[in-house]
């Protein structure tokens, strides 16, 4: 079961949160872990998937969470489930036609090749490195609290990190390449 | 660098482009840029990234209509023991996708958080198949854009390519064992340009032959590697890694490996 990375639960004798209070917490967070879910993710609706078993997992798991820092507790638990989906999910995607064409759609920002470029890169991301670039850059967790959200070394924290950097930056060279000098 | 300052590591850049060093040592690391070109351009290059990604999901932070009714909608299904109506539907939504697909092998989900050091550094022959697996994935399901030059530039399509990975390169054909050409693009291959060539049967499931430069130069025989349904054929031939994809029977596949085996120049 993921901790979140205080450490600390409440108090002997604090009253427990009425009913209601925890679907609350998590009914507020949905929008920052739908961004979370979706920087993980290929596609809207894989994201849109992604957040709705992290929401149950949640639900279902209140008993663990100690009572701080719910956004923390939540995120590691998304990375978990999206670390165990992953793979069958990205091929085929657990998700209906209809399902899919009656998400909202995001506005698109930017411009579209070097959005796909982007896209591509961090699509051949290892899941693992994934993560823990969106948990510092999307989320703004610094490298302690994603090793502690995590339940991993830093050491490891930061060599995930560089290799998400590293790989980026190849990828998005090699994509310069071919695009800047495709023969006619 | 300043005489005083400790030496700079990774672990400092990536902190600075992250803006998590205090101002002191932002300045030392700042200096220290100043002397070395090419890591500052590393660092810029990560920037740019930093932004680029926070622009493309920055967007996805809101609120949706249904937000409400969905939290309260699990929260019911688990205090009733049944099986939610909803969990039902998906679980069936994904049994008919895996039939349709046609994938339906051993899946056994990878144990939570199971990977907790780093994994070795993949070799050329280790990350061969992996990389032949991403272009697969990528690019054979693009319905508008599965390559960057059609099959009716054939000729074309080798020179351009052999061009670019910097030694001549047939592109094989299939057609005797019913694959005929989709075209062919450009893809990173170890950090190098390489070639991915699609191939099309007539129900339209498509298989991809990955050709790369291989700087260990050592030649292995016939090797195998499977995902999911996902079937990976590869070998290394020299200084050249070959990799053949599709979702498709091992037997077919290893048919295409060894027609592209015989037609690859040795």
């Amino acid at each position: 079961m993921p901790q979140g990375p205080d450490g600390h639960g409440p108090a002997p004798g604090h009253p427990s949160p009425g009913p209601g209070h925890f679907e609350n917490e998590i009914l507020a967070l949905l929008p920052v872990l739908r961004r979370y879910s979706r920087s993980l993710t290929r596609s809207d609706a894989e994201g849109e998937d992604l957040l709705q078993d992290c929401v149950e997992k949640a639900l279902a798991n209140r008993k663990h969470w100690r009572g701080v820092n719910l956004k923390a507790w939540a995120c590691a638990i998304m990375t978990n489930l999206y670390r165990n989906r992953h793979r069958r999910n990205t091929r085929h995607p657990a998700i209906s036609i209809d399902e899919a064409m009656d998400l909202p759609s995001v506005e698109i920002q930017g411009d579209p090749l070097e959005r796909d470029r982007l896209t591509g890169a961090l699509n051949s991301l290892a899941e693992e490195n994934r993560a823990v670039l969106m948990l510092v850059i999307v989320e703004g967790y610094g490298y302690q609290e994603v090793a502690d959200m995590l339940d991993l070394p830093i050491g490891t924290v930061m060599s995930r990190l560089s290799r998400a950097r590293q790989r980026l930056r190849e990828q998005l060279t090699e994509s310069n390449i071919i695009s800047l000098r495709r023969p006619r | 660098m300043s005489k005083n300052s400790s030496p700079v590591n990774e672990n400092d850049l990536h902190a600075y482009v992250d803006g998590f060093l205090d101002p002191v040592r932002r300045a030392e690391v700042e200096a220290w840029l100043g002397e070395n070109p090419d890591a500052a351009t590393m660092v810029a290059d990560w920037a740019d990234q930093n932004e680029g990604i926070r622009s493309l999901f920055s967007d996805y932070r809101q609120d949706r209509p249904g937000d409400a009714a969905l939290l309260s909608a699990k929260a019911a299904s688990l205090s009733t023991p049944a099986t939610s109506p909803r969990r039902a539907y998906w679980q069936a939504a994904a049994a008919m996708v895996l039939f349709v697909g046609g994938t339906v092998v051993g899946q056994v989900a990878p144990p939570l958080m199971v990977d907790r050091g780093a994994p070795p550094a993949p070799t050329a022959v280790a990350s061969l198949p992996e990389q032949a697996k991403s272009a697969f994935l990528i690019y054979a399901s693009d319905v508008r854009h599965p390559v960057e030059v059609g099959a009716s530039e054939q000729a074309h399509l080798a020179s351009w390519l052999g061009k670019r990975l910097d030694y001549p390169l047939d592109v094989p054909d299939l057609s005797d064992i019913g694959f005929n050409l989709v075209g062919g693009r450009l893809v990173p291959v170890s950090g190098k340009p390489g070639a991915l060539f699609m191939y099309e049967d007539d129900a339209g499931q498509r298989v991809t032959v990955l050709v790369g430069r291989n700087d260990e130069n050592r030649t292995t025989s016939f090797r195998y590697a499977s995902d999911n349904g996902l079937e990976t054929f590869y070998w290394i031939d020299g200084p050249v890694g070959y990799a053949v994809t599709g979702e498709i029977s091992r037997e077919r596949l290893q048919l295409i490996a060894n027609e592209c085996y015989r037609q690859f120049p040795s």
